[in-house]
């Protein structure tokens, strides 16, 4: 196992209000523990509301948690010590209207306690890297926001932080620039780095993230690779049986496949034709019941024309464990 | 502190990008353009104003005595009060013959300044008659071609106050005179140019510090910087920030300091702009000019912390401004009741003058009243009310006997010491719980009584008056019986009795010019005048004539009077033969003329055989009082001034009393050198030293006073042996437990204004007027009390601002 970077055990965090009708608190995150080692890139799944923010906050030392430890490379969060080596890419990077993207980066780099000849240099190599080379002089009010989001990758880059945090990378890019910021992690990945990111594009997740904790009502739900995610013993077995090959002449609408299905409680399976052939949907779970499946079949003198067993992606995992209710991904 | 550094050089750039800024910049180089114009040049004072004629109605009875009375034809009264215009000297006239009328200042001093061109009235002959100032004498040696025009008006004008002595308000010799691009301004400064220096150090640039910087800038800083907090916080920026290996509390106070590089960018241009002007276009090369740049910072920075609060509160750019606004006006409110409670109820009830007789004690006031102390109340008793308009004049009590004090109160004397109305000295005896009785009328113009002896004097433009002391402790019994007398009769009629107690100035003055002669109307003109009353005899000698500032002490060890007269101290003997009170005239025995500032406010003392006196910016003199020979001069603390000197006995040591409030002891070392001790009394307004008790009276803090022991044989030794602290009453309750703990707690920006005065003029106080000595403005520029109160209103402000953002979730 590799060194864990970030180390959350527990963290609550419960947000105290006030309205009209009395004391009001929120609980934003609920105990959660996660580990996140080095080199790996972590990604963080949940919905709107989930907590993900926050979490990223405590992380970061900007919100102060309730309750629980964590610590980044050992240190408690929101030591000086554990900041210095985060890099921090923030949902909606706000940068200030009097700056150049090269001056915004000088300014960041100075935050970062970086001198003026390494700003200086980094600034040529990550101007270059995020695409932004030759319109550094140009004010950031004239900046669509896939440029802002661009700068806020080479500011988050800039003093070559061992945690990068990256909270909703590509978000407003353009399908090139995604593709980019996807080519610039991996590279971070395979050059040590860690990457704790936080998305709500599935898709971007299960491309470029090694681990996954999906995230919902300040919980987590579920946590792992994402083949781990999605090996669960839930499967799904689809069995295609040619009507032509039936050697008693009986109707094959009307046979009845309820006895030759072998269901443990709370499974089902359902008959459909597809192109003159019955297709069995049947929840499975484990081999055992898959090969007593395809013996009775067998037995029954039913032919297989085609035999899939499914595994669940991630969007089903997810949607299965935060329910359609509460989904907002993409 | 790298980072920190970055955040506030940013705010820089920030403040640099911003249009209001730049419109800022455009406003204040447009107003450093139209000021650059402005210049100044010195000049003679030769135009004569409405307000220079400072005793009215001592003019129009000089000038009516001159116009009617045969032996004035030729002298040169008689020439100038003939240059008036034909209805101008009808209206003379009729002030001859008794007839109240009244004449408009402008125009006396319109006729006077077409007679400054025109010098026909003038003959020499006449005009030796006349006390002739150093200057005057000067002007006069020269021919008429080494004269400019200028000095020739002003040898004019000269001539003119020489024949009109004491009308006129003492003024500098030299003017200044404003021009814009090249053209002169109408108007003009009657000061000289150390006067001008002072009068733009102590209250242009406070005027514009308070106006343009501490109103216009500050109003558009807190427009401009509302913003900072409120911006920070936004998500994408806050998270970002907060995220990086920096303090939160250093980040909002590098926040905070780059916030007020707005108001340095501007203030600096102004400031800046505004020293060249002053060094290249009136010559006032004064860098402490520049201390404006860091105080309005500082200024700015008060309400910016307030700012800065309410956008970590509210994150609202709009309601960080409105709240600024709110706070600031709430300053502004306290502000003002705090400063009327200074004028109203603080400033009145301030000792200016102490009496002693035996155990009492009666003070005269700066409102006007005067006030005698109760033990058993612990309270003040009003003798006379507190005048807030403060338009009547106190004539400074004084000690009669162990029983007895007298003063005078003049109505509506502060603008016309020769009002009508009669002046009656008010004797206040032991007998009478010192409720004031009328006693003798006083010459007109009384500006102070002195106790000589067993003879009263009293001092006004016109000269030195001596009566009996007798007389006015008799005058008192009298008028008191008078009073019995009257309320028997039916008749209102008055009756004119020795003294002339009751009778007033218009009332001496015949109503019809048949029933007297012209003698008798020359008599009432001279009274009014101020000359000699039925009880009070002119003691001055003929060759003596006084000319402000004149300044009155008495040397009892030579048995003398030394007055200080415009430059020229004297010391005159007592008659050889006859009594003062009699008609027989003081002697004059030694006489000095002391060069340089003879126009300067002046502070005299003497005690045994020393003479100390001290004029305004210079040195303080020691002479010998046999001889009036300088012995020695020492300097006072750089921008102090000295508003009393008090002789301890006759012992050769002196209290003095600076602006500041602080007391010195002094006295002769040896032969070139004097060894001063400051007294442990701050905030002194008055003192005085009472020889019956060998003690000096201290009055301090409003009305406090203390007692303390300086025996005649013990020089600077000094023991407090009474104090008085007196019970608040009414309005000064209120002052001490709500006003002054609300100032205290509210930051006191309106008073930095005072600061600014303090730094730039180099002076903690200043006095404004001096030739007459009892109506010296003091004021003492609070330094150090606005400075702390914003820095400790600042300071609370913003740790409640870092507490708040450091334990807050963002």
């Amino acid at each position: 196992m590799s060194q864990s970077i970030v180390d959350v055990q527990h963290l609550k965090k419960t947000y105290r209000g006030w309205s009209f009708r009395g004391r009001r608190n929120v609980n934003a995150v609920r105990g959660v523990s996660l580990q996140a080692y080095a080199g790996e890139v972590f990604g963080l799944l949940g919905p709107n509301g989930a907590g993900k923010t926050t979490l990223i906050k405590m992380l970061l030392g900007v919100v102060k948690p309730t309750s629980g430890t964590a610590t980044l490379f050992g240190q408690a969060i929101g030591s000086s010590a554990a900041r210095r080596r985060v890099g921090y890419l923030p949902e909606s990077l706000r940068v200030d209207r009097h700056h150049t993207a090269r001056t915004a980066l000088q300014y960041y780099g100075r935050m970062s306690r970086m001198d003026a000849a390494s700003i200086g240099k980094r600034s040529d190599e990550l101007l270059k890297l995020v695409g932004l080379e030759g319109r550094d002089r140009e004010s950031v009010r004239r900046f669509s926001k896939g440029m802002y989001q661009r700068l806020g990758l080479a500011q988050a880059l800039l003093h070559d932080p061992d945690l990068l945090v990256l909270d909703e990378p590509t978000d407003g890019l353009d399908p090139v620039g995604r593709n980019e910021v996807r080519r610039v992690i991996d590279r971070l990945r395979e050059s040590g780095k860690t990457i704790f990111l936080n998305s709500h594009i599935l898709q971007e997740v299960e491309l470029v993230c090694t681990r996954v904790a999906i995230l919902a009502r300040g919980e987590i739900k579920a946590i792992g690779s994402l083949d781990e995610l999605s090996s669960s013993d839930q499967q799904q077995l689809v069995i295609d049986v040619p009507r032509s090959e039936y050697a008693d002449g009986t109707d094959p609408m009307e046979s009845d496949w309820s006895p030759l299905i072998d269901l443990r409680e709370g499974q089902t399976w359902s008959a459909s034709v597809v192109r003159n052939q019955d297709r069995l949907t049947i929840d499975v779970e484990g081999q055992s019941q898959i090969d007593r499946i395809v013996d009775r079949l067998r037995e029954e003198g039913h032919s297989i024309s085609r035999l899939i067993v499914k595994q669940e992606s991630l969007e089903e995992t997810f949607m299965r464990l935060v329910g359609s209710e509460e989904a907002d991904v993409s | 502190m790298k980072p920190y550094f970055a955040i506030v050089v940013d705010s820089f750039h920030a403040a640099l990008s911003s249009r209001i800024l730049w419109i800022a910049f455009v406003a204040i180089w447009i107003f450093l353009i139209a000021l650059a114009p402005i210049g100044y040049h010195e000049d003679y004072t030769t135009t004569f104003r409405w307000f220079d004629l400072d005793n009215g109605t001592q003019m129009k009875a000089m000038l009516a005595r001159g116009l009617i009375d045969p032996e004035e034809s030729e002298t040169a009264l008689g020439r100038i009060a003939r240059v008036f215009p034909e209805s101008v000297e009808r209206q003379l006239k009729q002030v001859a013959q008794g007839e109240d009328v009244r004449i408009d200042k402008a125009a006396l001093a319109g006729a006077l300044n077409e007679a400054l061109d025109n010098e026909d009235w003038y003959d020499a002959d006449a005009w030796q008659a006349t006390v002739r100032l150093k200057e005057l004498r000067e002007l006069d040696e020269k021919t008429a071609d080494e004269l400019t025009e200028s000095e020739r008006r002003r040898r004019a004008r000269l001539r003119i106050e020489a024949a009109l002595p004491g009308v006129f308000s003492v003024q500098s010799s030299r003017s200044i005179m404003l021009s814009y691009a090249g053209f002169e301004f109408p108007a003009f400064f009657a000061i000289g140019k150390t006067q001008f220096i002072a009068l733009i150090n102590q209250f242009v640039v406070p005027i514009i510090m308070d106006w343009l910087l501490g109103f216009a800038l500050i109003f558009l800083g807190i427009l401009v910087t509302a913003s900072i907090i409120p911006d920070m916080l936004q998500p994408g920026s806050l998270h970002l920030l907060l995220s990086k290996p920096i303090s939160r509390t250093f980040l909002l106070l590098s926040k905070f300091l780059g916030g007020c590089a707005f108001v340095l960018l501007c203030v600096c241009q102004l400031v800046i702009g505004l020293y060249l002007i002053a060094g290249f276009r009136l010559d006032i090369w004064n860098a402490r000019i520049l201390w404006c740049i860091p105080v309005s910072v500082f200024l700015f920075s008060v309400f910016y912390s307030v700012s800065t609060m309410a956008g970590l509160r509210w994150r609202s750019p709009t309601l960080s401004i409105g709240v600024t606004c709110m706070f600031g006006a709430f300053v502004l409110v306290i502000g003002f009741v705090g400063s009327y409670f200074d004028a109203l109820v603080r400033r009145p009830d301030q000792i200016a003058r102490i009496a002693v007789a035996g155990s009492d004690i009666v003070v005269a006031c700066r409102g006007g009243g005067i006030k005698h102390f109760d033990p058993d109340s612990n309270l003040w008793n009003e003798l006379i009310e507190t005048d807030f308009r403060r338009h009547d004049l106190i004539v400074p009590p004084i000690r009669l006997n162990e029983s007895m004090i007298a003063s005078a109160q003049i109505r509506n004397g502060r603008f016309n010491l020769y009002g009508s109305g009669s002046l009656d000295a008010l004797v206040m005896r032991r007998e009478d719980d010192f409720d004031p009785k009328p006693g003798m009328r006083l010459p007109n113009g009384t500006r102070r009584m002195y106790v000589w002896d067993d003879s009263l004097l009293a001092l006004n433009n016109a000269g030195i008056m001596a009566t009996k002391m007798q007389q006015m402790v008799d005058s008192v019994a009298s008028s008191e019986e008078q009073d019995d007398a009257e309320s028997d009769e039916t008749a209102g009629e008055l009756d004119l009795n020795a003294s002339g107690a009751e009778v007033s100035a218009d009332e001496t003055i015949p109503k019809s010019s048949a029933a007297i002669g012209a003698a008798a109307w020359i008599s009432d003109l001279l009274r009014m005048q101020g000359g000699a009353t039925e009880g009070f005899v002119d003691i001055l000698p003929g060759n003596v004539k006084l000319t402000d500032p004149v300044r009155l002490v008495f040397a009892p060890k030579l048995d003398s009077v030394v007055i200080y007269s415009r430059g020229r101290l004297m010391r005159l003997g007592r008659p050889k033969d006859g009594s003062m009170a009699e008609g027989a005239k003081l002697t004059v025995e030694v006489e000095r003329t002391i060069e340089d500032s003879d126009a300067a406010a002046t502070v005299i003392a003497a005690s045994g055989d020393a003479v100390l006196l001290a004029r305004q910016n210079e040195s303080v003199k020691w002479f010998r009082a046999s001889d009036l020979e300088a012995i020695l001069e020492f300097e006072i603390p750089e921008g102090e001034r000295l508003i009393a000197i008090e002789p301890i006995g006759q012992s050769e040591s002196f209290a003095m009393l600076a602006t500041s409030g602080q007391v010195w002891m002094v006295s002769r070392k040896d032969d070139d050198t004097v060894t001063t001790r400051p007294l442990d009394f701050q905030d002194v307004a008055s003192i005085e030293y009472v020889e019956s008790l060998g003690q000096l009276v201290v009055a301090h803090h409003i009305d406090s006073i203390d007692f303390v022991e300086f025996p005649s044989d013990k020089k600077l030794s000094g023991k407090t042996v009474r104090t008085i602290r007196p019970s608040l009453t009414g309005w000064r309750k209120v002052d001490q437990w709500l006003i002054t703990p609300l100032r205290t707690i509210t930051p006191q920006t309106g008073e930095l204004s005072e600061t600014v005065a303090a730094l730039v003029s180099g002076k903690r106080s200043f006095a404004i007027g001096g030739n007459n000595e009892d109506d010296t403005e003091v004021i003492r520029l609070k330094i150090a009390r606005p400075v702390l109160s914003c820095a400790a209103f600042t300071a609370v402000m913003l740790a409640l601002s870092c507490v708040y953002f450091k334990r807050r979730d963002f």
